[in-house]
């Protein structure tokens, strides 16, 4: 055990001495604290509870480095990657923002620009660099506060909205690349912001993405995510959204594991104030042998709050997939309630997918209802539509569009849940 | 339109259609009665393509064209529709999006381009008129939520949307009370013509008061052990299975 536990440490180190030539982001008391904790955190390896069935060992033996800032956006790329989408725009490179591409709203109230803008401009108080300590508890955490290159700062005022959404479009290109985006958003009381998240990477792209996001909904505020991952290559992807709500806010994201070799998600999010609402669902298709994980944890901690939490797997071929639900309702959170479903179809007999739905319940007074199911697609339903001359897979792409279904129709921008829809078909062969 | 000839077929170890002949012309009503478990929904399964059961024996001609060689949504291509008697849920998706892949499925194997929509709409309209389907089942998810009544409407009306060759309905008429039976009867015999058979497989007598065959056959154990005309139906009704129970040689 301790062997290989040395062995873990020491790929780690070296994987992190890749990433030393980082250009440093500015928020300098942050990535100290990620160094020091990268010495201190444990590797996750299959030791590790949490990390028991994604462990990042695959990605710690291939030495990885932070790639220089590209001269500008790559041409066969489009900047923004949905068609129809009017958005503004914010765009990186791995994990370095190509400014020539960037389209930034500009208001009374709002402030959009990259993060390392934020920082030079000093709009980021040295005791506030972060708002979460992910950094002290997770080594993935550490690596990204040690490391993080740019990212979306997006602040509202109270009252204030954007008239559009943020497009921010991360991509990777390279081999054994090391990028570390760091997102941070705050929005106001009733302020209102609807953001879209897309990741892609070329197809010989490889390495990692350690991106953090940290988002602050203020009182009576709405925050919208409609996060997308779209990579080709051979990306480790590891991301962490940390939330906090205030009192009657509301919060959505929409997680869409179109593509990806190896993805972890990991989404947190915390119930400051009461009355507050979020939602949190996702969809995952993986195939060939390819990994998804989602790690969920929705943190309940004052009264009359509401949670819907709505992932659906498909799994096809060898891939796996990982679901983790973890749902708090703190002693005082009178009146919850807290919904959570997770749904899983096993395409193929090689495919696989761990469920875990984990409630620690302290209230007395609330209603929490989860569900957790693995099947395989119906045989008797499809033997129906074919009975009525629909082919095998246009039968099975019915089903499978009405089993994501309604995901997608709760995201937040029509055009984003097309596009994705048109990639999943495309992918599948469902045309 | 269609021959089946020494049919055997089998679940798992089990035979259940142990040489059954059968023969129905262009525009002829069939209607196949037997006692439960006597294989008449394994019949029909076996007509659509169901790939639990397994065909040791016989052969099936449709229209001249072998119809056992055929996946089950390439026989329905070519005409043949079953009417399920346990017409199957499916959430999510909705009966028109599936009527209209049905519709263009067909379309596209005869060499036609997709259906407009507004010609969709107005078929639609047209064909659930016919077994009063109202609006809102037609817009909902594939029976979902159907009451066993419009479950079976549901089956007719995709029968008038897809206008088979030849349609199996089998047992049709379980679920369903007076009024339901009366309006599921009257779609079908809209539907009779001269180009168009039917394979009506039932328990009851009544459906035939309606729907009247030109034939009657009984199945018992695996095999067509009697046939006659429609007054068959009566003499079963009256008498029961027990008289008939031997194949005749
Ligand atoms: N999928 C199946 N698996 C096992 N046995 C079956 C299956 N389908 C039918 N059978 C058996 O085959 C026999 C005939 O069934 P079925 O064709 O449904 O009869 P019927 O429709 O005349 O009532 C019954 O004994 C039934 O139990
Ligand atoms: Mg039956």
């Amino acid at each position: 055990m301790a062997a290989t536990n040395d062995i873990a440490t020491r790929q780690a180190q070296n994987f992190v001495a890749g990433l030393a030539g980082a250009t440093p982001l500015g928020l300098s008391s942050l990535s100290d604290e990620g160094r020091a904790a990268l010495a201190e955190l444990p590797v996750p390896t299959r030791r590790s509870e949490r990390w028991k069935y994604s462990p990042v060992t695959a990605m710690l033996a291939s030495p990885v480095s932070s790639a220089p800032a590209p001269k500008s956006w790559p041409e066969s790329v489009p900047a923004n990657p949905v068609p129809g989408l009017d958005a503004y725009r914010v765009v990186l490179v791995n994990g370095h923002v190509v400014p020539e591409a960037c389209d930034l709203p500009v208001a009374d109230g709002v402030m959009c620009m990259p993060l390392s803008q934020a920082v030079k401009e000093g709009r980021i108080a040295p005791g506030d660099e972060d708002w979460t300590g992910y950094h002290k508890r997770e080594w993935v955490g550490a690596v990204n506060a040690a490391h993080a290159q740019d990212g979306l700062f997006l602040s509202l005022e109270s009252g204030t909205s954007l008239d559009r959404p943020v497009l921010v479009h991360h991509h990777v290109t390279g081999a054994d690349v090391a990028s570390c985006p760091r997102h941070r958003v705050c929005l106001g009381d009733n302020a209102r912001a609807e953001v879209v998240l897309w990741s892609s990477a070329s197809n010989q792209a490889s390495g990692m993405v350690n991106a953090v996001l940290e988002a602050r909904v203020g009182a009576g505020a709405r925050l919208g995510l409609d996060k997308v991952q779209h990579e080709h290559g051979s990306i480790f992807h590891l991301a962490h959204e940390h939330v906090t709500q205030g009192k009657a806010s509301t919060f959505r994201i929409h997680t869409l594991t179109v593509q990806g070799h190896w993805v972890r998600n990991e989404l947190s999010v915390l119930q400051h104030g009461s009355g507050a609402h979020t939602v949190m669902h996702g969809a995952y298709l993986p195939k060939g042998s390819e990994h998804v994980d989602n790690h969920t944890t929705m943190d309940h901690t004052v009264p009359y709050c509401t949670s819907s939490e709505l992932y659906k797997g498909i799994l096809y071929d060898r891939s796996t997939g990982v679901f983790n639900g973890k749902v708090f309702v703190r002693q005082d959170a009178q009146q919850t309630n807290a919904y959570q479903q997770n749904a899983n179809i096993v395409a193929d007999a090689g495919a696989s997918i761990n469920a875990k739905p984990e409630l620690e319940i302290y209230a007395d007074d609330v209603k929490c209802s989860h569900g957790c199911t693995v099947g395989q697609f119906d045989d008797e339903a499809l033997f129906y539509l074919k009975s009525r001359g629909i082919g095998d897979r246009a039968a099975r792409a019915l089903m499978v569009q009405a089993f994501i279904g309604d995901v997608l129709e709760g995201m937040g921008s029509s055009e984003v849940a097309d596009e994705v829809a048109s990639l999943l078909a495309e992918r599948h062969g469902w045309m | 339109m269609l021959t089946i000839n020494n049919l055997h077929a089998r679940v798992e170890d089990t035979p259940i259609l142990k040489g059954l002949n059968l023969q129905i012309g262009p525009g002829e009503v069939h209607a196949i009665m037997g006692p439960n478990g006597s294989g008449k929904s394994t019949l029909a399964s076996v007509l659509a393509g169901r790939e639990d059961y397994e065909v040791t024996a016989g052969s099936v001609d449709f229209d001249g064209i072998d119809l056992l060689d055929l996946g089950a949504s390439e026989r329905a291509r070519e005409g043949l529709f079953l009417a399920f008697q346990y017409p199957v849920e499916i959430p999510g998706v909705s009966n028109l999006n599936f009527m209209k892949a049905a519709v263009n499925a067909k379309r596209e194997h005869q060499g036609l381009e997709p259906i407009a929509a507004k010609d969709f709409l107005a078929m639609v309209k047209e064909k659930a008129a016919l077994v009063e389907l109202d609006g809102r089942l037609r817009d909902r998810s594939v029976n979902e939520g159907f009451s066993g009544g419009e479950k079976k409407r549901n089956e007719i009306f995709q029968m008038a949307m897809l206008e088979p060759k030849l349609a199996i309905l089998d047992e049709t008429d379980s679920g369903l009370d007076i009024d339901a039976l009366r309006i599921v009867s009257e779609g079908v015999n809209a539907m009779r013509d001269a180009g168009r058979s039917f394979l009506v497989i039932t328990h009851y007598q009544r459906l035939l008061d309606h729907i009247v065959p030109d034939f009657v056959h009984v199945l018992s154990e695996g095999q067509i052990v009697k046939s006659g005309p429609k007054e068959l139906a009566l003499e079963l009704e009256a008498k029961g299975y027990d008289w008939i129970k031997e194949p005749v040689a």
